[in-house]
C-alpha cells in the first residue's frame, strides 16, 4: 500500500494532473473552460502527424543501433579477453555523462562551415548534409542510448551463468545455437534496453532541435517544446501532444509483452557457474579493439571535441582569438560560487535520489519480472515507460500543478519550492531507467533459493538480504551509478522546480550557456563531469576492495 | 504482490518519505505566498524571478542596505514564464525580473502584476515613452534590437537601411537569430513589421521583408552567441542581434587582421527594456517588500549596483533614469529609435514565430 501510495504521489499525480489540462484547462487555471477540445484541434495537424511518424522512426532505430551496440560492449567485457576492455565501463558512464548540449556543439564545431574541419582542407559539406538531420539526429540519440543498453543487458548477462551454454554444446550444438540460446535467455535485458531507449529517443527535443534545426525535420517533441518554452505559454496543447506521446508508449510495451509472453528467464542461482573468457587470436583482439577506439572516438571524441573547442582553446576555428591553449575559463569557474556550493547541492541530492531510487527500482523490477505478468506489473511498466516518455519539462510543470494547489497550503503542507519536492521529482525521473537495468536481473533470480532459506527457518527480510542481495550486489551498484550520473546533470526538472536561492549546477551551466559564455559553462560542465566519474571509479574501487568475497563472485568470469 | 516485496516496498517507502520529510525542512519552505500559514514577520524574504546577468548582484546589495532577504530564481526568461504559467493559481514568485516588455504586457492583461509608480524615480524622456499606462510593471534600463554588428576586416559595405541588405554586397552574408529559441529576436521582428506596417497595416508589409531577407541569403541562428559565434568564424559577415551582446563582443575580442567588430544601428532600433513587475497575489507584506526593491532598482544607487553585476554582459545596458552614466564601452544611444506597443504586439508573438518557423528558418 505504502508503495503504491508513493508511486501515486511521485508519477501518477503529476503526470495526470498535467494531462487532464488538455480537457480541462480551467481546472489549473490555464483557460476559462471547464471541458474542451480544442487543444487538440490546435495540436493535431498535418505537421503533427510527419513529426509522429518520425519520432516513431528515429526511435525504433535508435533503440535498435543502441541494443546492438550495448549488447557487443556488455558481451565483449564480460565474455572476451580482451585487452583494455575494464576501459569501456569507464566509457560508458562517460558517454552517460556526456550532455547533448557537448556532443552536438562537438559535431557543429567540427562540421559547420568554415569549422574545424575545413580549416584543416578537409571538406565537410557531405558529412555536414549528412549529420545536420535525421542521420545525425539518430547517431546522437545512440550515442546517449548505448549506455542504458549496455547496463541493461550486462546486468542481465552477468547472471547467465555458463551452464546452458554448455548443455546446448553437449546435444552437439554449434556455436550459432550456443549463441542464439544466450540471446533468447538474455530477452528480458535486452527488451528492456529497446523499451527505455525508445522512450528517451521519442521524448528527446535538445538533440533534434540542435541538429535538425536547419533541414526542418520534425519530431514529436518539437511542437510540444514550441507550446511550453515559448510565450505565450500553452500547457494545454502541450498536454494533447503528450497524449499521443503516451500513445507510443502503448505500442513499445504491447512489442514487449508479446515477445517476453509466457516464457521464463529464471537462470541466476547460487549455482550459477561462472561463464569462461572467450579466447581472442591477435587478429580478431586487433579488429575488435580497432573497433573500439573508433566507437569511442565517435561517440566519446566528438564530445571531448566540443568541450575543448570550447573550453580549452581560444577561439579555436573561428578568426577571432588566440587559438592558444588556454587554462582562463577553469581558474574562473574554479574560483566562482557558480560552481563549489551548486555541485555539492546537486551531489547531495544525486546520491539522495539515487539510493532511494535503487530501493524502490528493486521492488519495481521484481514485479515487473513476477512470472505471468500480472496486472499491476503492467499498470507499472505502463507509468513507468510513460513518464520517461513524457519530456522532463512537462513532468515537472505537472509537479507545479499537483504539488502547488492552494489546498496544500490549507493543510499546512509546504512542498513546492522545497528541496524535498525536487528530491521527489528527481526520483520520479530516476525510477524507471534505473527499473529497466534492474529489470533483467530480477528477471533471472530464481525464487528457490529464497525458498529454500525460508524452509531452513530464515525470516523473509534475512533471507533477501543474505540469499538475495549477494547475487544482485553488483547491479545494485550499477544502477545507484547510472541514477547518481543522470541526476547530477538535470536539467528540465531542476530549472522549474529548485527552491528559489538555490541552485543545482545543470542550472548553473545552463545559465553561463545562455549568456554567451560558453568558454565558462563548458569548463564548469567538464568539472562536474570529471567529479562524477571520480565518484564513479571510487564507487567501483570500493566495491572490489570492500565488499564480502561472495557478493563479487556472481558475474565473475573465469 | 508477494509478503517480501511488500516488506521491501514498505521499507523503500519509509526511507523515501523519510529522506523526503528530512528535506521539506529547507529554508525556502518558509517563502510560500500562503501568507495564511506562514509566520507574519517584520521582514520575508522575497522571491526574485530573474533573468538579468546583474540579478544576484543587486539582490545581495539590496539585502544589505535593507534587510530584506531575497531568494533568487536566476534562469534564463523562457523556464521562468513556463513556471510562472504553471504557478498561476498559487503564484510563489514576488517579483519577476527579465529583458522585452511584451510578455510582462501579457501578465498584466491576464491580471497577475500589482500596479506600481514608483514616487522616488526620475525617468529620462526614452524610459517614459517605456512605462504603461496602468503601471504594471517598470521599465529598468534598455537595450536595443538589433545591434547590427559586422567584420570590419572582411566587408567594406556598410548598410544604413533595413532595406540595404535586401541587395547584392549582403547576399548570404547576414544572420540573425531563431525568435523561437531567442528572447530578444521577437522584438526585433515586431520592430520591423511595426516600422514597415505599422498597427494600422499589420504585420504583412515586414513578412515581405523577412520573405526577401531569405530569399537574399538570410541565415538563422538560435541565439545571439550561436550568431556571434557565426560572425567568428565566417559563416556570416553581418549579425542583427542584442546590443548588450554586440557590445561585449567588441569589448572581448582583440581587432586582428581577420576580425573586426564593428556595430551600426539600423533606423529604426527598437528598445529592449529591461522590465521588473510585482505579483498581484502576493501578500500586502510582501508587496510592500517588493516595492522597496523596485524602487531601490530604479534609484541612482541601485543602478550603480547593476553596471558592475555582469560588465562584459547585461550591465552594457543604456541607463533610462536622470542622472545615471552608462559604462564607459557603452556607445551613445541609438539616434532614431522607436518602442513597441506591447499590448499591440506582445498577443501576435506566437503567430508571428510560427510564421518565422514555417517560412523563414
Amino acid at each position: 500500500m505504502a508503495f503504491w501510495v508513493l508511486i501515486i504521489a511521485i508519477l501518477v499525480v503529476p503526470i495526470l494532473l498535467f494531462l487532464i489540462v488538455a480537457f480541462s484547462p480551467a481546472l489549473l487555471s490555464q483557460g476559462t473552460q471547464w471541458f474542451t477540445l480544442d487543444a487538440f484541434k490546435q495540436a493535431l495537424n498535418s505537421q503533427l502527424l510527419v513529426a509522429f511518424i518520425d519520432s516513431t522512426v528515429v526511435g525504433i532505430v535508435t533503440a535498435a543501433l543502441s541494443a546492438a551496440i550495448g549488447f557487443w560492449l556488455a558481451w565483449t567485457v564480460q565474455r572476451t579477453d580482451l585487452p583494455g576492455r575494464r576501459a569501456l565501463t569507464g566509457i560508458v558512464f562517460a558517454l552517460l555523462l556526456a550532455p547533448s548540449y557537448l556532443i552536438a556543439l562537438g559535431w557543429e564545431r567540427l562540421l559547420e562551415p568554415n569549422g574545424v574541419l575545413q580549416v584543416l582542407g578537409i571538406d565537410a559539406t557531405w558529412p555536414r548534409e549528412v549529420m545536420y538531420g535525421p542521420v545525425g539526429i539518430v547517431i546522437v540519440l545512440t550515442v546517449k542510448g548505448i549506455p542504458f543498453a549496455y547496463l541493461a543487458i550486462s546486468n542481465t548477462l552477468r547472471g547467465l551463468g555458463r551452464e546452458f551454454e554448455d548443455a546446448v554444446r553437449v546435444h552437439g550444438g554449434g556455436r550459432l545455437a550456443s549463441a542464439r540460446m544466450v540471446f533468447t535467455l538474455l530477452a528480458p535485458g535486452v527488451w528492456a534496453a529497446l523499451a527505455i531507449v525508445f522512450a528517451e529517443s521519442v521524448s528527446d527535443f535538445g538533440v533534434a532541435s540542435t541538429l535538425a534545426n536547419d533541414s526542418h525535420f520534425l519530431v514529436a517533441t518539437y511542437s510540444l517544446y514550441m507550446a511550453v518554452d515559448s510565450f505565450p505559454v500553452q500547457f494545454p496543447v502541450a498536454a494533447a501532444i503528450s497524449w499521443i506521446l503516451l500513445l507510443l508508449i502503448v505500442l513499445a510495451l504491447f512489442a514487449q509483452s508479446r515477445a517476453l509472453r509466457g516464457r521464463s528467464f529464471r537462470v541466476l542461482s547460487g549455482r550459477s557457474r561462472p561463464p569462461a573468457r572467450e579466447h581472442l587470436g591477435p587478429v580478431r583482439a586487433t579488429l575488435m579493439g580497432l573497433a573500439f577506439v573508433v566507437l569511442a572516438l565517435l561517440t566519446l571524441g566528438v564530445p571531448t571535441f566540443g568541450a575543448v573547442s570550447a573550453s580549452l582553446i581560444d577561439g579555436l576555428g573561428s578568426l577571432a582569438g588566440s587559438h592558444q591553449w588556454d587554462l582562463s575559463n577553469y581558474r574562473r569557474v574554479l574560483g566562482s560560487p557558480d560552481l563549489g556550493g551548486p555541485l555539492v547541492y546537486s551531489a547531495w541530492l544525486a546520491a539522495v535520489t539515487a539510493t532511494i531510487a535503487t530501493a524502490l527500482a528493486t521492488v519495481c523490477a521484481r514485479m515487473l519480472a513476477a512470472r505471468g505478468n500480472t496486472s499491476a506489473g503492467r499498470l507499472l511498466d505502463f507509468i513507468l515507460l510513460g513518464a520517461v516518455a513524457l519530456p522532463g519539462i512537462v513532468f515537472a510543470a505537472g509537479y507545479i500543478f499537483a504539488y502547488n494547489l492552494p489546498f496544500w497550503a490549507a493543510l499546512r503542507i509546504h512542498l513546492y519550492g522545497t528541496t524535498a519536492l525536487l528530491l521527489f521529482a528527481y526520483l520520479a525521473t530516476g525510477l524507471p531507467s534505473t527499473t529497466r537495468v534492474l529489470v533483467g536481473t530480477l528477471s533471472q533470480v530464481q525464487n528457490s533459493m529464497l525458498e529454500a532459506s525460508r524452509v531452513h527457518g530464515r525470516g523473509a527480510a534475512k533471507a533477501w538480504l543474505t540469499i538475495v542481495l549477494p547475487v544482485i550486489a553488483r547491479p545494485l551498484l550499477t544502477a545507484w551509478l547510472l541514477t547518481f550520473a543522470a541526476i547530477l546533470l538535470e536539467l528540465p526538472v531542476s530549472q522549474l522546480l529548485a527552491p528559489p536561492g538555490k541552485q543545482p549546477i545543470s542550472v548553473g551551466i545552463e545559465t553561463a550557456l545562455g549568456k554567451y559564455d560558453f568558454g565558462g559553462g563548458t569548463a564548469m560542465e567538464v568539472l562536474a563531469i570529471l567529479f562524477a566519474l571520480a565518484i564513479v571509479g571510487a564507487a567501483f574501487a570500493a566495491f572490489r576492495l570492500l565488499a564480502p568475497a561472495g557478493w563479487r563472485v556472481i558475474g565473475r568470469t573465469r | 504482490m508477494p509478503k517480501l516485496t511488500r516488506v521491501a516496498a514498505v521499507a523503500a517507502a519509509v526511507i523515501a518519505a523519510g529522506a523526503l520529510a528530512a528535506c521539506s525542512s529547507s529554508p525556502a519552505s518558509t517563502t510560500s505566498h500562503s501568507g495564511s500559514t506562514s509566520k507574519a514577520s517584520a521582514s520575508q524574504p522575497l522571491n526574485l524571478y530573474a533573468a538579468v546577468g546583474y540579478d544576484a548582484t543587486v539582490a545581495k546589495a539590496f539585502t544589505a542596505k535593507t534587510g530584506i532577504k531575497v531568494n533568487v530564481d536566476d534562469d534564463s526568461t523562457g523556464p521562468l514564464l513556463t513556471k510562472i504559467t504553471a504557478e498561476k493559481n498559487n503564484p510563489q514568485w514576488s517579483l519577476f525580473w527579465a529583458d522585452g516588455d511584451t510578455a510582462f504586457s501579457s501578465l498584466d492583461q491576464q491580471g497577475l502584476l500589482a500596479s506600481y509608480q514608483s514616487s522616488t524615480v526620475s525617468y529620462t524622456s526614452a524610459g517614459a515613452a517605456l512605462v504603461p499606462a496602468d503601471h504594471g510593471y517598470s521599465p529598468v534600463a534598455t537595450t536595443a534590437m538589433a545591434a547590427l554588428i559586422y567584420n570590419a576586416a572582411k566587408v567594406k559595405a556598410v548598410p544604413a537601411t533595413y532595406q540595404d541588405l535586401l541587395t547584392a554586397p549582403y547576399k548570404g552574408k547576414v544572420g540573425m537569430n531563431d525568435p523561437a529559441q531567442s528572447g530578444p529576436t521577437f522584438p526585433f521582428i515586431a520592430g520591423v513589421m511595426n516600422q514597415l506596417g505599422g498597427e494600422q497595416n499589420g504585420v504583412k508589409a515586414g513578412e515581405d521583408f523577412f520573405t526577401k531577407l531569405k530569399s537574399n541569403g538570410l541565415h538563422v541562428f538560435p541565439t545571439n552567441g550561436d550568431t556571434l559565434h557565426a560572425l567568428e568564424t565566417g559563416q556570416i559577415d553581418y549579425g542583427m542581434i542584442q546590443s548588450s551582446a554586440a557590445i561585449g563582443e567588441t569589448i572581448k575580442v582583440k581587432p586582428t587582421a581577420n576580425f573586426d567588430p564593428k556595430i551600426v544601428y539600423l533606423p529604426k532600433s527598437t528598445l529592449l527594456p529591461s522590465v521588473i513587475a510585482i505579483d498581484k497575489g502576493a501578500p500586502a507584506a510582501v508587496q510592500k517588500e517588493a516595492q522597496q526593491f523596485v524602487d531601490y532598482v530604479l534609484s541612482p544607487e541601485g543602478q550603480a549596483v547593476m553596471l558592475t553585476g555582469d560588465p562584459s554582459g547585461d550591465s552594457l545596458f543604456w541607463p533610462i533614469i536622470n542622472g545615471v552614466t552608462p559604462l564607459s564601452q557603452l556607445p551613445a544611444f541609438p539616434s532614431d529609435f522607436q518602442t513597441l506597443d506591447p499590448k499591440f504586439w506582445g498577443p501576435l508573438e506566437g503567430q508571428v514565430n510560427s510564421w518565422f518557423d514555417s517560412n523563414i528558418k
